[in-house]
């Protein structure tokens, strides 16, 4: 049921999508609003699937919080991503994100929703993942992911801008906000993003320590997350202590995101204990 | 943080090189590259089958480099060292600015703060100068600290600031990651990481360490007392569980039951549930039958290493090794029979014999170790042996990991300073206009203008109501 209404939720994010392109195109607001409107209903009906799944698992008696494997990490980093961005939306009142965000999280949703690889169905836990950590650990880390997105995304918009200075080609950019409140903006994702992985990384390796043992074992998703964290401390440190800005954090945030994606997809592909995520 | 507090040059070109941030961006992203290529090479155990493959000229850089252990080489080591080198020294370079600022009074009389104010933040009120004055600094001194004023003949001045040791924070996040450095330096000297299985009913003093095989007296003894593996409908494991008694001199002094998650502690010790398996162990049950003029049956429980005289007394056997799993056939005996005249014959007899002759058809017949008639009349039956759980136990001791929670502690307190908190410093103006009173509110922050200007918004409002509702009631 749940994985049902979730497979829809993949194609209200693409509509949305649409919409915020369209607003781009147009140069109408109209269009924007609607896009606001499909993605606000969406993040409702996704929530409450999320819900549903977690009721239904306890209908099964093997109930547990719906984070346990890929698909529904997947569902939930949709879920984060579009909940910060509507966040972010409402705080800037600027709806040309939308455009560049909306993809990552449909795309998630097909991955999670139709990829053949990837089971829908609630599964028990496994030992190892039954603890009180689950929940804090893959809220923090999911979260910090998203503000990677986030910070992803408008690195492209930031690119974009830069490389249409003049304003020569008005109508698509011309909506996006200037490249200084892009950087500002983008720096305050990093920052949440960095905060959040933090955290991510500290609960993990609480947990780590009474389920394998150690707080730190070098496993291949600790030491990638380690990796995508030493790459966003060096972008803090470029920009708030060399003072760099603009183009050169714009890169080196999409750099930071490949690590992100890489910790999170490319692990799999490594042995290592962490392989609740694999399938 | 402007990029000129860096730029202040040191005489000493070793300390330059330290306390420079392009070190530390530069370590980072070397540390990040060298960490990737930790996690493409196999590491320890796993790259026996990886080595393998390579050329003996390759191994030896391999080795040379320590490639196999990237985390825990010597250089990898040196690499964090420095980059710890070079966070206290960046630290102490900057200290004299920090404490410049943190100190830093500016008079209250500044005018440059109230040049361009936006209008929400100036406004009037009626009243005496000098009264409305004591209002507003009454109300300023509740919010903000070190609160000094200044009066000259058309104008009185008021400044206050907050969040001043928020010039601090970035010390404690630096702070922290040298204290969780020194926690992995505890634990890695003073620590141990081990394993032991230990069988149902058996007991270990004594457990093996991951890194080198060392053996490690405990200085007290573990008992398992009993394990079992629970499982899902659909076969996936539900629950491991070790009940664990320890036990010094042979008095019991605590019970633990360790699970996956649960470990337990004993004398700075941790024990982890991380590893099952079966044993077997020493009695079997067989089934012989002596197939002369009327075939005749026995059943027998046999213990290993035990003489068992044969049915027909012919002589004796014994079991003489228990196996779990014999060339990959399952279970199996070794039996040794010693006839009463003639030779010892020895042959192994299989529990699933039967499938064993479906799927290699012929084969006891073939060979005559394998084969459970091999000393005639007799054909040995094995029935079934006994086997028991072994619990896998992880053992660790790291006197570190208290450290290490204080420096994460430490860490996202240090965030939550550095990120979200600021120094806000703000100046107040009062002057006498023909209508009334004007008060003027003008600011500047390290961090988030727009939240301080928010704040002063906020704070003129209130002031303004609270002001204008005194006056109503005067």
């Amino acid at each position: 049921m749940s994985s049902f209404i979730l497979s829809y939720i993949t194609f209200v994010y693409f509509g949305a999508f649409f919409f915020y392109l369209l607003m781009m195109v147009m140069g109408k607001g109209i269009f924007g609003k609607i896009a606001t409107t499909i993605c606000v209903l969406g993040l409702a009906g996704h929530a409450l699937a999320i819900v549903l799944r977690w009721i239904e698992s306890y209908r099964l008696g093997i109930g547990h919080a719906p984070f346990s494997n890929l698909y529904e990490s997947l569902i939930f980093f949709s879920f984060t991503i579009i909940l910060l961005y509507l966040i972010v939306e409402w705080r800037t009142k600027n709806r040309t994100l939308g455009t560049f965000v909306t993809p990552l999280a449909s795309l998630a949703m097909a991955y999670a929703s139709f990829s053949p690889n990837i089971s829908s169905r609630i599964q028990p836990l496994v030992p190892a993942l039954k603890s009180n950590w689950l929940i804090t650990h893959v809220i923090t880390c999911f979260f910090g992911y998203a503000a990677f997105g986030i910070s992803f995304a408008l690195s492209i918009m930031y690119l974009l801008k830069r490389f249409d200075r003049g304003g020569k080609k008005g109508i698509f950019l011309r909506l996006i906000p200037g490249t200084l409140i892009l950087d500002d903006l983008n720096y305050q994702m990093v920052v949440i993003g960095f905060l959040m992985l933090t955290l991510g990384i500290i609960t993990g390796s609480v947990w780590a320590h009474s389920a394998w043992g150690s707080y730190w074992s070098w496993d291949p998703k600790e030491t990638w997350s380690l990796i995508t964290w030493l790459i966003y401390a060096a972008v803090l440190h470029s920009r708030l202590v060399r003072g760099w800005r603009g183009r050169k954090i714009a890169i080196l945030c999409m750099i930071g995101f490949s690590c992100v994606l890489f910790t999170y997809f490319g692990v799999n592909y490594l042995a290592g204990l962490h392989s609740y995520g694999k399938s | 943080m402007m990029p000129t507090l860096e730029s202040r040059k040191h005489p000493n070109p070793v300390w330059r090189f330290f306390c420079s941030v392009r070190l530390t961006i530069t370590l980072l992203i070397i540390l990040a590259l060298v960490s990737i290529v930790g996690t493409l090479i196999p590491q320890r155990e796993a790259s026996i089958a990886f080595a393998r493959n390579l050329s003996p000229a390759a191994l030896k850089i391999f080795f040379f480099l320590d490639l196999f252990n990237i985390y825990h080489a010597i250089w990898f080591r040196l690499l964090i060292g420095i980059l710890a080198l070079n966070l206290i020294i960046c630290s102490i370079n900057r200290f004299p600015g920090i404490w410049k600022r943190f100190n830093a009074t500016p008079r209250p009389d500044r005018q440059k703060p109230f040049e361009d104010l936006p209008g929400e933040l100036t406004f009037m009120v009626r009243g005496e100068r000098a009264t409305v004055a004591k209002d507003v600094e009454h109300a300023f001194r509740k919010k903000y600290r070190r609160v000094r004023d200044k009066a000259s003949k058309d104008a009185y001045y008021m400044y206050g600031e907050r969040g001043r040791l928020t010039h601090f924070g970035f010390y404690l996040i630096h702070l922290s990651i040298l204290i969780i450095l020194m926690g992995a330096i505890v634990g890695s000297i003073f620590g141990f990481e081990a394993y032991v299985n230990i069988v149902e009913g058996g007991e270990a003093g004594i457990v093996s360490s991951t890194n080198d095989m060392d053996r490690i007296p405990l200085g007290f003894t573990v008992r398992c007392d009993h394990f079992s593996v629970d499982f899902y409908d659909n076969g996936t494991p539900k629950e491991y569980r070790s009940d664990l008694t320890f036990l010094e001199k042979g008095k019991a002094l605590m019970k633990a039951s360790v699970l996956v998650n649960h470990p337990a502690h004993f004398r700075g010790i941790t024990f982890y549930q991380a590893d099952y398996g079966t044993v077997v162990g020493d009695r079997v049950r067989l089934k012989i039958i002596k197939t002369t003029s009327k075939a005749e049956t026995s059943l027998l429980e046999v213990k290993k290493g035990d003489p068992t005289s044969l049915p027909g007394g012919d002589g004796t056997f014994e079991v003489a090794d228990i196996q779990g799993d014999f060339m990959n056939m399952g279970p199996a005996v070794l039996i040794r029979v010693l006839p009463a005249p003639g030779q010892e014959t020895s042959f192994w007899v299989f529990r699933d014999h039967e499938e064993i002759e479906k799927r290699y058809p012929g084969i006891t017949q073939k060979f005559i170790k394998l084969n459970p008639s091999a000393f005639k009349p007799y054909t040995f039956i094995l029935q079934s042996l006994d086997t028991r759980y072994y619990t896998g136990l992880q053992v660790a001791k790291d006197p570190g990991v208290p450290l290490v929670w204080t420096g994460c502690f430490l860490m996202v307190g240090g965030f939550f300073v550095t990120f979200f908190m600021s120094h806000r410093r703000v100046w107040v103006r009062i002057t006498s206009e023909k209508k009334g009173v004007r008060i003027s509110l003008a600011g500047n922050a390290s961090k988030n203008p727009v939240g301080l200007e928010r704040e002063l918004v906020h704070l003129s409002r209130s002031l303004e109501q609270g002001l204008n509702e005194k006056e109503r009631e005067a």
